[in-house]
Parts: structure tokens; C-alpha cells; sequence
């Protein structure tokens, strides 16, 4: 039992310490299929520089965008996000109808803007005879081809089976499209025609035949037909090649990554001189017991920077100040032990009861201040923006570890300091001779002391 | 001993005196439509701030702006920064140019279904597997001839098989707009763009763009809508806690009170300074006025726990000395916790950059008013109350009732 605790402290310090500073460390994927993380300290936008675009998918033809049609969407924006090749884009869905995209990196918001904000344009090109057939993300110079028509004549698109089971993916046309692409295909069976999305090609099938139902079935070759995944994802361009919904901008952010690079060495600057500052002060005020704080703090700052990693939590600058302000916070809990304990030292009590006292005293108060932290903490973080959700799950990581810190770490080592008789000395805890009683029962009756300081 | 409780009349005075200039300037705010009071960032009232640098160091500020009120842009402000930058903020623009509007299309259900399912009766062609390896410039895939006539198919849907030509399965795609890596790019497109190629015609090229932030009104105005509702729950949150804690509704109120109290001399602080030196409020000033809520509580909380603790102990003393003996008795670590917080806010204020620096001062604010109307609102008020609630009983309050301690 009595080794229990330091035993617990010094794995987690471990650890921390482990997955702070061992160069990259990857952690397996949460999935089969999830790639493994390498673990790092992730910084946000405002520190790294980039490009933020928040999007609002509107409503379209009386139809509001639910869950699923806000994905396509999502996943729409991703690929042509991606398809720039630029940095670790990130698109996530936010609320109901709310699409944030981040570009680490980029400072053109026009550039993102361009590709991602418009509503895509699906053509169906034929491609002459005179040119190879192009093969999927080939770009087409869409001025110097005919397009036959575009997206919006298509009926429908789905996947269905061809005569021999295989999979192929069908779809229909209006029948004005249908009347012209039948005229067009009689005429030229056995040439190509392209499906294009943004003058990119997604899909260059052969005429096979003359079509003129306006039902069309491209197939692919193998006794299977087309993979799956393949098949979803030209069903998905045909059917929203271009977005099912109009989406509006509703804010962008761009920051210069050098500013970015600024902001991240004044606040690191800051926290340090912060953690020093308060060193400094623990040390000068409460002496043998401000220097186990001091370890403690240090223990806080190494657990929470593994915690950030761990997750990951993105560090934005709010985020930075919410740590530097959770560092101000974690030895709250210590002052309000110490303070205790130096009174009940003063009333009598010896010095391992007096700490002892000091911490059980204090408990109430720590325990319900701490909670009134994180009930606010969480309403930040469960109705506040991404910003804000930054900040607060660092306020909320903070008070959980400083917790630990400050009352576990603390007292296990205060426990093991005051055992040894080189630390029996009333200046290291800050009182006078007359009221450092070292062991219980060595100056008879307890002092009366009258309330107060 | 100090008699903290009795002096009670002058330390609600004191508070008074800076929350109601605050609460007027507060209160100007919607009065005088924003021209004085409350000054909002563009996170709340929506629009566009531009931070860049001219090649040339000698542009001044005034012709900046004198310019864009020359582009219609009336609301202009301009800073010139230490580094030479020049901070304009914009009405809202149109950063996008036109948005088309797209034509939805019926949306089909998922799935394999039928709707287009080809007739059966479809000559049967072979298509055969094209050669995997044929690249953009290859050869046409080999054809396997249409044996059946191609075009004689009688179904009134004949289906064409088509077969798609060879794909690559997809590695990094080629680029078609290159966004441009570590290189600031001056807009080019919508009004932005205009404004920024004007700008470079009058005062020559950009150098650098530090920032370009644009916000809409849909964001600003559910940002105000939050703020409130976040600043309400979080206050009726810890009002529910610290009653349950407590077991007693007038902690738990009187807490809420100074808590209150703490609010209003934040905002009303950043109101004078919005109204005397043009101090904005911007996304994160909500976040600060919470961390002050939950903050503010903790010196409430040391001083409740000792009243608490310190009635159990002494049963029988006025509550009024109870009070003021736990508020001697924790003045010392109330003031020491704080002075913690503060150092740090303070080297985050003087070290950690501009952008910050807003949160920073808001949260500062806070806490130092947080343990002031903790020590000096919420435990008098909770004795007042006390005495309220004495008198109503018919009991003269300030009598002790069996014993009084030597103090």
C-alpha cells in the first residue's frame, strides 16, 4: 500500500516524459483500417499559418440538407480539397448544415475558394477520333472540345447489374439529352465519350452500341464488373458531381504562416516566463513545500503536454493561453493545502498531522472549486464554437490533471520529505520556532490560539 | 480583530462606482447604435480585417484610407502597425465573386435500383477487360467486335454497354489550382480582389499579407445569441452547484451575485475602453467572461467552505462574526491564488503577442474582480441576507444567542 502511490506517480511520469520527447513515436490506428498516428504536437491554424473557410450548405428546392446529403457534400469538398495536393487539408461537417475546411499552409483563400466553393459542373464530352481516350483525372481543355450536355439533364444514376451479374453502374437521362445523345452514339459507336467534372475525367467509356432510350449502362471489365468502391464513387459523381445543394461562405481566415510562427514564439515565450514567475513565487513563499509544488507543477505541465499529444488536442493561441492560465491554476490547490497546514501548525498540530489536517481540510474547497471550473469548462466546450471548444477542452484537461498533481503528487512526496530530519527546520516552512511542533505529543497541550490569522 | 463586515456599506459603494459607469456605458451601446459603448470585432457585427504590407515603407495610413473611401469603402479603418503593416478593416465583401446556383438534381435513393436497369434483350456484346497497363497515350483498348448488330437491337431501352477506358487507380491527382504553398498571394478574386488591385495600383505591390479574415452575418449573429446563452447557463450552473454543495440557496445566490458583479465590470471596463480607446471585443471574449465565471467562484468557494466549517464549530456566534472571522481567516490564500493567476495573465499581457492580447486583459480584469466581490460581496451580502431572514423570524439580529467567543 505504501508504495503504491509514489509507484503510480512515477509510471505516469514515465510515460509523460515518454511520449514527450521520444522521437516519432506512432500509436497503432483505433481501426483495422486507420493508419497508424505518428504522435506530435498538433498546432492550429493560427499558429501554423493557413487557410480556414466555414461554408453553409443551403437548401435546395424546398429540401433542407440532412445528415447524409451534408456528407456528400463534405466529401465533394474533401476531394476537390485534395485534389490541390497541398498540405493536410482537413474538411469536417459542424452542426447541421455547417462545412469548415482548414489548409495548413495555403494563404490563397481565392485559390480554395474557386475549387471548392462552386457547385461543380458535370459534362459529358465525346471525345474525336483523333484524340486518345482519356484516361480517370485527366485533364480535358473543355474549349476545345464539345460538350454534348451537362449534369443537370441527368434523370438519375445507381448501380445495377449487367447480364451476367457483374456490377455496372446505370443511369438515365432527360429526354431531350437523351435524344441527342442517342443521335450522338449512333453515329459514332465504338469512339469515347468522357464524363467530366471540372474538366477533370472521372469516367471515359467506349460506345458500344447505338443508345437512344436515354438509359445508359457503362460497365467495366473483369466477370465482376466494377469494384464497389469504384462504382459508389461515379454513382456519387453522377448523381452529385455537382452539389446537391448550393453552399454559401460564411467566413474565411486566412494567416500568413510566418505570423503563425510569430504568434507561436510569443507564446511559448509567455508560458515560459508565466511557469518561471510562478516558480519563483512558490519557492520564495512557501519554501520546502513551494519546491515540491514546484515539481509537481512541473509533473502537471509534462502530463498535460502528453494528454495534448495523446489525443490529440490542435493547440490553437487560445488554447496556449488556456494552458498558461491552467499553470496559474494548478498550484491554487497547493496554496490553499499549504495555507491550511501552516495554520493548523500554528494552532499545535506537529508537522505530518498539520500537512496531514492541511489536506483534508482543503479538500472541500478544491473539490468545489475545481468542479465549478469545469462545469463552465464544459458549456464552452459542448455548446462554444471550434475555437472555443479548443480552449476549453485544455481548461477542462488542465483542471482534471492539476487534480492529480497538486493534491496526489504533492502529498505523496511532502509525506516522504517530512520523514527525513534534514527537513525538520521551521524556516523551510515558512514559521517561526515557537510553532514548528515536530512530532505529535512533543509539546504537551495544545496552544490556544484565538481565531484568526 | 478587523471588522471586515461592518465597513460592508463602503465596499458595496465601491462596487457600485465601477459597475454603474460600466452599466452605462454598457447601456450607450444599443443607444447611440454603436458609436459609442461596446465595440464589436468583426466576429460579431461580420466584415473583413486585411492586414498587409506595401513594398514601398512610405505609404501612410490617412491615404490608405483616403483611397478605399475613394472605392466605397466609407466604413474604412486603417492602423498602421510597428512592422510596417497596415491593419484595415472592411465592411463586409463579397470576397466570392457570383455564386452560381446550382440546379439540384433529383435526388435518387441509393442503392441498386432498377430505374434504369437495361433491357434484356440487349445485344449481348463482350466488352472485353481493357489492358490495365494502357496509359493516357496507349492504343484504343482492343475491341471485341459487336457481333450482334450493334444498332439493331429492337428494345425500346437498348442498353449500351460501354466499357471505360483503363483507370489508374487514383494516386495524387494532378493539381488543377495549385494553391500556393508558404508564398502570401494577394487576393485576386471578388471585391477583395478589386480593392487589392487598386491599392497596388495607387501605392504599388503588396509585400506580404499577414491575415485576411472575413466573416458573414449568419456567424456574428449566432455568436451574440451564444455568448448570452453561454454566459446564462454557465451562471445558472454554478448557482445550481454550489447550492447543492452548500445545501443552502443563499450561497448558492449570493455567489451568483458576485459572480454577476464580476461580468458586468468586465464588460463594462471594455465598454469605457471601447468607447475611449476603441478596445474591441472580439470571438474570444465570451470564452474569457466564462474562465472568469468559473474562476471568480473559487475565492467564493474558500471563504463559503470556512463559514461552513467555522458554524459547525462555533454553533451560537452572530453570524455576522462567523463571516468575518472566515473571511480574516482566508484573506491570505484568497489573495495568494489569485496573485498566482495574475502572474501568469500577466506575462501572457506583456509577452504573448497582440492577438491574445484582448482575451488576455479580459480575463485579468476578471479575476481581480472575481476575489474582490468575493471577499467583499458575497460574504456580506450572504450576512445581510442572514440578518434579513433573522428579522423576518422576529429575532433581533447581532444578539448572540448562548455564548460569544472572546475575540
Amino acid at each position: 500500500m505504501r508504495w503504491t502511490g509514489p509507484l503510480l506517480i512515477a509510471v505516469i511520469g514515465v510515460l509523460a516524459l515518454f511520449l514527450d520527447f521520444f522521437p516519432n513515436l506512432t500509436l497503432p490506428g483505433r481501426t483495422a483500417d486507420e493508419p497508424a498516428r505518428l504522435v506530435e504536437t498538433k498546432l492550429g491554424l493560427d499558429l501554423q499559418g493557413g487557410l480556414k473557410v466555414e461554408y453553409r450548405v443551403l437548401p435546395a428546392g424546398g429540401q433542407s440538407p440532412d445528415a447524409t446529403s451534408l456528407e456528400v457534400v463534405r466529401g465533394i469538398m474533401e476531394r476537390r480539397v485534395n485534389s490541390t495536393g497541398v498540405g493536410e487539408p482537413i474538411v469536417v461537417t459542424s452542426g447541421t448544415d455547417r462545412i469548415i475546411i482548414e489548409v495548413p499552409g495555403a494563404t490563397d483563400p481565392a485559390a480554395v475558394r474557386r475549387l471548392v466553393g462552386r457547385t461543380g459542373r458535370l459534362d459529358f464530352v465525346p471525345i474525336p477520333t483523333t484524340m486518345t481516350p482519356p484516361v480517370k483525372d485527366q485533364l480535358l481543355d473543355l474549349t476545345q472540345l464539345t460538350v454534348l450536355f451537362s449534369g443537370d439533364k441527368l434523370k438519375s444514376a445507381s448501380i445495377g447489374t449487367g447480364q451476367n451479374g457483374e456490377r455496372v453502374v446505370v443511369f438515365s437521362l432527360e429526354d431531350e439529352a437523351a435524344r441527342t445523345f442517342g443521335d450522338w452514339t449512333s453515329a459514332h459507336v465504338g469512339e469515347y465519350f468522357a464524363i467530366v467534372l471540372d474538366s477533370a475525367v472521372i469516367s471515359a467509356p467506349r460506345i458500344n452500341e447505338a443508345i437512344t432510350g436515354g438509359s445508359v449502362q457503362i460497365s467495366a471489365g473483369g466477370i465482376a464488373g466494377f469494384p464497389l468502391k469504384e462504382a459508389e464513387e461515379l454513382t456519387n459523381v453522377l448523381r452529385f458531381g455537382q452539389l446537391p445543394f448550393p453552399v454559401e461562405e460564411l467566413s474565411s481566415d486566412t494567416i500568413d504562416p510566418t505570423l503563425g510562427a510569430e504568434f507561436l514564439a510569443s507564446s511559448l515565450l509567455a508560458a515560459a516566463i508565466a511557469i518561471s514567475l510562478v516558480i519563483v513565487f512558490m519557492l520564495v513563499h512557501y519554501r520546502l513545500p513551494g519546491l515540491v509544488a514546484n515539481f509537481a507543477l512541473v509533473y502537471y505541465a509534462l502530463v498535460v503536454l502528453a494528454i495534448f499529444r495523446l489525443i490529440p488536442v490542435t493547440l490553437t493561441l487560445a488554447g496556449i493561453a488556456g494552458f498558461v492560465l491552467s499553470i496559474g491554476m494548478a498550484v491554487d490547490a497547493n496554496i490553499l493545502i499549504f495555507e491550511r497546514s501552516k495554520e493548523e501548525l500554528r494552532l499545535g498540530k506537529s508537522l505530518p498531522n498539520a500537512i496531514e489536517a492541511g489536506f483534508a481540510r482543503a479538500w472541500n474547497s478544491i473539490l468545489d472549486s475545481n468542479v465549478s471550473s469545469l462545469i463552465t469548462a464544459s458549456i464552452l466546450y459542448f455548446f462554444g464554437s471550434s475555437v472555443i471548444q479548443g480552449f476549453a477542452l485544455v481548461l477542462i484537461i488542465g483542471v482534471l490533471v492539476s487534480m492529480f498533481s497538486a493534491i496526489t503528487v504533492t502529498r505523496t512526496m511532502l509525506r516522504i520529505v517530512v520523514d527525513r530530519s534534514w527537513s525538520r527546520r521551521p524556516w523551510l516552512y515558512g514559521v517561526s520556532a515557537a510553532e514548528m511542533v515536530l512530532r505529535p505529543g512533543a509539546r504537551g497541550a495544545r496552544r490556544e490560539v484565538a481565531g484568526g490569522v | 480583530m478587523f471588522d471586515l463586515i461592518g465597513k460592508r456599506r463602503w465596499f458595496f459603494a465601491f462596487s457600485a462606482l465601477i459597475t454603474i459607469p460600466g452599466l452605462i456605458f454598457i447601456l450607450l451601446t444599443p443607444i447611440t447604435n454603436g458609436a459609442a459603448g461596446l465595440r464589436f470585432s468583426i466576429d460579431y457585427t461580420g466584415g473583413t480585417t486585411w492586414s498587409i504590407r506595401f513594398a514601398n515603407a512610405d505609404v501612410q495610413a490617412d491615404d490608405v484610407r483616403a483611397e478605399l473611401i475613394r472605392l466605397g469603402q466609407e466604413d474604412a479603418a486603417v492602423v498602421r502597425t510597428g512592422k510596417g503593416f497596415f491593419d484595415i478593416r472592411l465592411a463586409k465583401l463579397d470576397l466570392r465573386g457570383v455564386s452560381p446556383t446550382p440546379t439540384p438534381l433529383p435526388t435518387a435513393t441509393p442503392g441498386p435500383t432498377a430505374t434504369a436497369a437495361p433491357s434484356p434483350t440487349a445485344s449481348p456484346i463482350v466488352t472485353p477487360p481493357p489492358s490495365p497497363t494502357t496509359g493516357p497515350s496507349a492504343t484504343p483498348p482492343p475491341r471485341a467486335s459487336p457481333s450482334a448488330s450493334p444498332s439493331a437491337s429492337p428494345s425500346p431501352s437498348p442498353s449500351a454497354s460501354a466499357s471505360p477506358s483503363p483507370s489508374p487507380t487514383t494516386g495524387p491527382s494532378p493539381s488543377p489550382t495549385p494553391i500556393p504553398g508558404s508564398n502570401t498571394q494577394v487576393p485576386t478574386d471578388g471585391e477583395i480582389g478589386e480593392i487589392a488591385a487598386a491599392l497596388q495600383a495607387r501605392f504599388g505591390p503588396i509585400a506580404e499579407q499577414a491575415s485576411l479574415s472575413s466573416i458573414g452575418a449568419v456567424v456574428s449573429s449566432e455568436l451574440v445569441i451564444q455568448a448570452i446563452v453561454l454566459i446564462l447557463v454557465g451562471s445558472i450552473g454554478i448557482l445550481l452547484w454550489i447550492t447543492l454543495r452548500f445545501r443552502d440557496v443563499r450561497f448558492g445566490a449570493t455567489a451568483l451575485v458576485a459572480l454577476l458583479h464580476d461580468v458586468i465590470v468586465v464588460i463594462g471596463i471594455f465598454a469605457i475602453l471601447g468607447t475611449v480607446f476603441g478596445v474591441e471585443i472580439d470571438g474570444l471574449f465570451v470564452t474569457a467572461m466564462l474562465t472568469v465565471i468559473g474562476f471568480s467562484v473559487h475565492d467564493t468557494i474558500v471563504v463559503f467552505d470556512r463559514v461552513r466549517e467555522n458554524r459547525a464549530r462555533h454553533a451560537g456566534e452572530p453570524f455576522s462574526e462567523i463571516v468575518n472571522h472566515s473571511l480574516l481567516q482566508t484573506l491570505g490564500r484568497s489573495i495568494t491564488t489569485s496573485f498566482t493567476v495574475v502572474l501568469t495573465l500577466t506575462a501572457l499581457l506583456m509577452f504573448g503577442g497582440s492577438a491574445t492580447q484582448g482575451f488576455v486583459l479580459a480575463l485579468l480584469i476578471g479575476i481581480v474582480s472575481g476575489t474582490y466581490s468575493s471577499i467583499f460581496n458575497a460574504s456580506p451580502l450572504l450576512v445581510v441576507w442572514h440578518e434579513w431572514d433573522d428579522r423576518r423570524r422576529g429575532r433581533r439580529p447581532g444578539v448572540p444567542a448562548t455564548r460569544r467567543a472572546p475575540a
